[in-house]
């Protein structure tokens, strides 16, 4: 029990638009332990990105309890889960979400001097980072020069740079090809063999079904 | 996050949208350097002021006639002086008595002013001896015939530091020089170093005849003490002449330094307003500068919801746009100073008083800029630490 990285108590989290509220998750209960590979899936609407934001800490619980890898999230100010943030998950994004104008190496960089790493060591980290996912020859490349598939990967690089306990992956292969979502499946399952935790989010049956265990929200509840 | 690792940041930045952060320097630029002009040059006046008061000799009041004409209107005396003397706030008295004459030494030979005077005049009217003695006590009391020269007379007449004891004569009359002075160098029309002081006595015997003087000069102890010694010698002398309190008087005290202080008084004033016009334009430099990092923060939301999502705090976020905006105003501030100065010191060239570089000017406008980068850029990069990062993110 205690052991788990992500526990959630009965988390509910309500949007107040107004008078109105509008329930976005509700009475969520559940636990994924280190190193395991979960994908939570659910139609549009069904509370997956309320879920992720959750998870991924840049957004707090209305009710109930959220404790990533033993620390109550709810008790943390903006600057103590941008720390949690930091130390530790890796974000990948289903459109990257790569600083502009900035080379491969300073985007894996970036997660690095937010830790206080020193400069030289921040660059040999990412090229390192960035050499591990078939990257060593792109990394002086802009994003913009780049295919999707490459980007995808400059993201997981930048995930991956500061060896987080979990990576938090939000329909990393919404925006890809096929081959190049495949890739970076694939990818992810190299990064969990290796021992670190995955959560997955897509509405992708298929994508999900490649995980190990599967959580199945609709309307705000996890229904399987 | 370190300064260095922020600027650093800022700089790559900047370097990415150059045209844009050229422009929005051009204002801070304009700002500084226009302050920075015109203050130089303000000051560059007002120590021209100065300059020529302090040539005039210190604390100095005039006594001269009042009319016009030639010595037939002169009503002050050898006496007068005296009188003058015998007041306890004045520190040297010297009456001058001057004609012109042609001065020859040799084969040169010079038109110039003959200035009839005691040994008094050097220290009244600011003069330093550059070869030989001033006028002694001795000779203005005997009207011994001998000649002190000013700068320029004496490079007229050839004579230089190895000609003392030389003979020269003015109006045909033989004097021995017994010194040369330093030059003081112009100020206003005349030429202060083109005259030949000689006994007053020996003017007056020799060329002018009786014993009044064209002009008392007179120095006082002490600046604050012009005003009630120029009073008291104004009645010391009305008392003297035998004026009745309703006559007016034949003579007046003029104070050039009261005159000159009021005028350096002015510019300074006029360099102050000056100097607060030209920081209007630093204000709008500023507010250049606020706009673009306002338009900024818009536009990159997203990048700002990234690097909140890989870990950095409100106030990373707050450091890397405040050092952005003060890249801006420090760079701008310190082309605008170069400019600045080059400008001033063109000026100063072409006005002919030099070009007096102050550092207090820079330091100031240095801080200045500083200070526009803090209060304009302090708001938009509140604005960017506040932003909420799952909004950020999803900002297109």
């Amino acid at each position: 029990m205690t052991d788990a990285l992500i526990s959630l108590d009965h988390v509910s989290r309500i949007y107040s638009m107004g008078h109105m509220e509008v329930p976005a998750l509700v009475d969520v209960s559940l636990e994924i332990h280190p190193g395991e590979f979960v994908a939570i899936v659910g139609p549009s609407g069904s509370g997956k990105t309320t879920m992720m934001n959750l998870l991924g800490c840049l957004d707090r619980p209305t009710a109930g309890e959220y404790r990533l890898a033993g620390t109550p999230v709810a008790d943390l100010d903006d600057d103590g889960l941008a720390r949690l943030r930091s130390r530790t998950i890796g974000f990948v994004f289903q459109s990257y979400n790569l600083l502009p104008r900035t080379t491969a190496l300073d985007n894996v960089a970036t997660p690095l001097l937010y830790q206080g790493v020193s400069r030289s060591e921040r660059a040999a980290r990412a090229k390192a980072a960035l050499e591990r996912l078939g990257l060593g020859d792109r990394i002086h490349h802009e994003p913009s020069e780049l295919s999707g598939g490459q980007q995808q990967r400059v993201a997981v690089a930048r995930a991956i740079v500061t060896e987080p306990a979990l990576i938090l992956a939000d329909e990393p292969t919404g925006n890809l090809d096929s081959h190049s979502g495949v890739e970076v499946m694939a990818l992810l399952h190299e990064l969990n063999a290796a021992g670190r935790t995955i959560v997955l989010i897509t509405h992708d049956a298929d994508v999900a079904a490649a995980a190990g265990r599967q959580i199945h929200l609709r309307d705000g509840r996890v229904v399987a | 996050m370190s300064t260095i690792e922020l600027l650093r940041l800022a700089l790559s930045r900047l370097r990415t949208n150059r045209l844009r952060a050229a422009l929005t320097m051009l204002g801070v630029i304009i700002g500084v350097a226009s302050v920075v002009a015109l203050v130089g040059v303000g000051q560059g006046t007002t120590s021209n002021i100065t300059n020529r008061l302090a040539g005039l000799g210190t604390n100095l009041l005039t006594i001269s006639p009042t009319g016009r004409g030639g010595s037939a209107s002169t009503t002050l005396t050898l006496g007068d002086a005296d009188a003058v003397r015998t007041i306890a706030t004045v520190g040297g008295v010297a009456p001058e008595v001057s004609t012109s004459a042609t001065v020859a030494a040799g084969n040169e030979t010079t038109s110039t002013t003959i200035v009839g005077t005691t040994s008094a005049y050097a220290g009244v009217r600011a003069y330093d001896v550059w070869q030989g003695t001033f006028l002694t006590d001795v000779a203005v009391e005997h009207d011994l015939r001998v000649a002190v020269l000013g700068a320029t007379t004496a490079s007229d007449l050839g004579l230089g530091a190895s000609d003392l004891g030389t003979t020269v004569t003015i109006g045909g009359l033989p004097f021995q020089v017994i010194g040369i002075l330093q030059a003081k160098g112009g100020s206003g029309f005349q030429d202060p170093d083109d005259q030949v002081m000689v006994p007053v006595g020996a003017v007056q015997k020799y060329f002018v005849g009786g014993d009044n003087v064209r002009t008392i000069g007179v120095s006082v102890a002490e600046a604050d003490q012009m005003t009630a010694t120029s009073a008291e010698i104004t009645a010391l002398l009305r008392e003297r002449h035998g004026l009745a309190a309703t006559d007016s008087a034949d003579f007046q005290v003029f104070n050039q330094t009261q005159l000159l202080a009021a005028a350096s008084s002015i510019t300074a004033t006029l360099t102050l307003l000056l100097g607060g016009i030209a920081s209007i334009s630093l204000i709008v430099g500023g507010i250049g500068i606020m706009n673009i990092m306002l338009v900024s923060v818009r536009e990159r939301t997203r990048e700002i919801g990234i690097r909140k999502a890989v870990g950095a705090r409100g106030r990373d976020i707050l450091a890397q746009f405040l050092v952005e905006a003060l890249t801006l105003s420090l760079l701008g501030g310190l082309i605008g100073i170069v400019v600045g100065l080059t400008v001033s010191a063109l000026i100063g060239q072409v006005a002919g008083w030099g070009f007096a570089f102050n550092p207090a000017t820079i330091a100031i406008a240095v801080v200045f800029s500083l200070a526009v980068g803090v209060v304009f850029g302090v708001w938009p990069a509140r604005q960017a630490a506040r932003l909420d990062p799952i909004n950020a993110l999803r900002y297109e």
